[in-house]
């Protein structure tokens, strides 16, 4: 693998945990001891007292500042794999509302286009925010079989808007977009991470059974081989619990827990099948081998 | 300075403070008086210029809404596909029938279909909202397709259990009233254009107006009617398939007039297939609850999956296979190219 250069891209809607998963993954390859099947090679090109900034918020357990909505700032670190073979990673840390605008506006910015037809991408989805469908006439079959009535005050009827569509609804546009003449490469590597995994664990389903159960039409899209993806499902809590608002001046009792860890790395969690870890560069490793 | 201050464009002038002229003229009178001194004008102020803001470019991504002829044909080339006409007049249930079925994908394969992708996930978004709860309505509603307006298309794929090939389904829409004029007059049937090179036609039968005293009899007369008008007009022919769907089966089965209502509809089936079946490829029939006002009787979008599997059931060879040098893989090219070979 020398020499060759790949180029790996995180995408998710907004509030998905890209930066946390960023900040994660900088202080993970370059932690003293860690076995990761990717470690830090040397540094590449980038903006790093960015990362560096996310990697000690992250290991103060504090939480992200929401990433910037305008413009990007692109990170590459070089890591190699077990055969000490170098590959280039590039991380755009593009902002979510960029990918709220393609669903919503229909439109892109030019200057992301490059980054968007990357050969191999990381897709985040918050598995603890997924936006259900729901419809009028389950919750009046639920409400009278409680025996409610009707409620006294009767409420407006709210018009349609974009961000009212299902999260699965969103994801599958958004895959379907990187695969459209403006944006379409051929057939690429998806690696799909649920985040805050944590929260979803008490489902106990794998990250696979996850995917088809809570979110069956991006399931259905990915199964077809339409757009011909080559795709993988991991469940990673990269955070590991609740962390701290400094601008709030929170504290909180498991956060301090998180922080006692001998190790930060010892607080992320990557679900791979019925197998666990805390090597949240397997997925990246993953995308980028032949 | 008010504007109502007399001015003067002689600077030695005083009228501001004393009201006279400098020069003894009656101040009408006076050339300078009322205009502008040279040093009542103020010196232009620095303005800090703020430096120019690059400009973003942005691509424009498809609007992800129906379709019109255009596009759904450029669509149409990538997959086998299917296409499907949808009659019915107004309020009988074909955008609900539409947003039933991709509702029904939200949460898993419809029968042995599941879903592969769409080009109009924000027109089903649209359609669905006031079903869903989001719309904060005590009950479902959908609202009516303009008059007028040119047909479009919904568009989704599907990937079989049987097969591994895609199958891409276009469903046209257009507002029911366009539909009936054409047993006015024949000659509305030449726009028609979704309709004479549908794979299936289906035409729908509303179920609340064939449980209604005032309405039953409506509904038995023009439903065949319609069909009439369409083989006579030559849009609906032998290569296609008729569909005939009882709708709102939620609101037949919660009525006193169930049976009767049922009969009636299996009596407008066999009345069309009587007249009609040797001139089409197949007449059938299905009952459906697509979006239900209620689920005492029925499931949402029950009887979808049946009709589903009819609309993409793959036809035999048309009776008139286009020139065998065309190398068409699809019916709708097929249907296309013998129709513009005849014209």
């Amino acid at each position: 693998m020398s020499g060759v250069v790949s180029q790996v891209s995180i995408i998710g809607l907004p509030g998905s945990g890209k930066t946390t998963l960023l900040a994660a993954l900088w202080h993970l390859v370059r932690e003293e001891g860690a076995v990761t099947a990717l470690s830090f090679d040397r540094l590449s090109r980038g903006n790093y007292e960015h990362l560096n900034a996310l990697a000690k918020r992250w290991r103060a357990g504090k939480i992200q500042q929401r990433t910037q909505q305008t413009g990007m700032k692109t990170v590459e670190m070089r890591l190699k794999d077990s055969d000490d073979a170098s590959v280039d990673v590039a991380f755009p840390d593009i902002p979510g509302e960029e990918f709220s605008r393609m669903w919503e506006a229909r439109e892109i910015e030019e200057e992301m286009t490059e980054t968007l037809r990357r050969p191999a991408l990381v897709l985040l989805v918050n598995g603890d925010t997924i936006q259900y469908p729901a419809w009028v006439v389950e919750r009046m079959a639920i409400a009278q079989a409680a025996g409610l009535g009707t409620p006294a005050v009767k409420p407006e009827p709210v018009d349609w808007s974009p961000e009212l569509a299902p999260t699965q609804v969103q994801v599958v546009e958004l895959l379907q977009m990187l695969m459209s003449d403006q944006l379409g490469i051929g057939p690429r590597r998806l690696a799909i991470l649920i985040s805050a995994w944590d929260k979803v664990a008490a489902e106990e389903l794998e990250p696979e059974a996850f995917l088809k159960a809570r979110m069956p039409l991006v399931d259905q899209y990915l199964r077809s081989g339409r757009d011909r993806w080559m795709w993988r499902v991991w469940g990673v809590s990269a955070q590991g619990g609740v962390y701290e608002d400094a601008d709030k001046g929170e504290h909180f009792q498991e956060t301090e827990t998180i922080r006692e860890l001998e190790r930060p790395s010892d607080r992320i969690r990557l679900v791979d099948g019925d197998t666990q870890s805390s090597d949240i560069t397997k997925p990246i490793h993953w995308l980028i081998r032949e | 300075m008010t504007s109502d201050t007399p001015t003067c464009s002689n600077h030695d002038c005083r009228v501001a403070e004393d009201g006279k002229c400098v020069e003894g003229y009656e101040l009408p009178e006076c050339p300078h008086y009322g205009k502008l001194s040279v040093d009542a004008i103020p010196e232009p102020q620095h303005v800090e210029v703020a430096p120019p803001v690059p400009e973003t470019v942005l691509i424009a991504l498809d609007a992800g809404t129906p379709l019109d002829r255009t596009q759904a044909a450029r669509l149409q080339q990538r997959f086998l596909s299917l296409s499907v006409g949808v009659v019915g007049p107004h309020d009988s249930g074909k955008t609900s029938l539409i947003a039933g079925l991709y509702d029904q994908l939200q949460e898993g394969p419809v029968g042995a279909y599941a879903f592969a992708g769409s080009s109009t996930l924000v027109g089903f978004e649209m359609v669905c909202h006031h079903a869903r709860s989001e719309s904060q309505r005590e009950e479902p509603f959908t609202d009516r397709t303009i008059r007028g307006a040119a047909a479009s298309f919904f568009h989704l794929d599907f990937s079989g259990s049987s097969s591994a090939e895609i199958l891409s389904l276009f469903i046209g829409d257009r507002s029911g009233e366009d539909y009936l004029t054409v047993t006015d007059d024949l000659a509305n049937a030449d726009g028609l254009f979704e309709l004479r090179r549908a794979n299936v036609v289906t035409v729908l039968v509303d179920g609340a107006h064939l449980i209604d005293s005032e309405q039953r009899h409506e509904v038995k007369a023009i439903t065949p009617q319609i069909v009439d008008a369409l083989i006579e007009a030559a849009v609906l022919g032998s290569r296609q398939r008729l569909v005939l769907v009882l709708t709102k089966k939620d609101m037949v089965l919660a009525s006193a007039n169930a049976e009767r209502a049922m009969s009636e509809f299996e009596g407008i089936v066999t009345s069309i297939r009587n007249r009609h079946d040797a001139k089409l490829e197949a007449v059938e029939s299905f009952v459906i609850a697509a979006s239900p006002k209620a689920l005492k009787d029925v499931q949402r979008g029950e009887g979808l999956s049946e009709l589903l599997a009819s609309w993409l059931r793959v036809s035999a060879a048309p009776a008139s296979l286009p020139s065998p040098s065309l190398h068409l893989k699809r019916q709708i090219d097929q249907f296309t190219a013998s129709e513009d070979t005849q014209s």
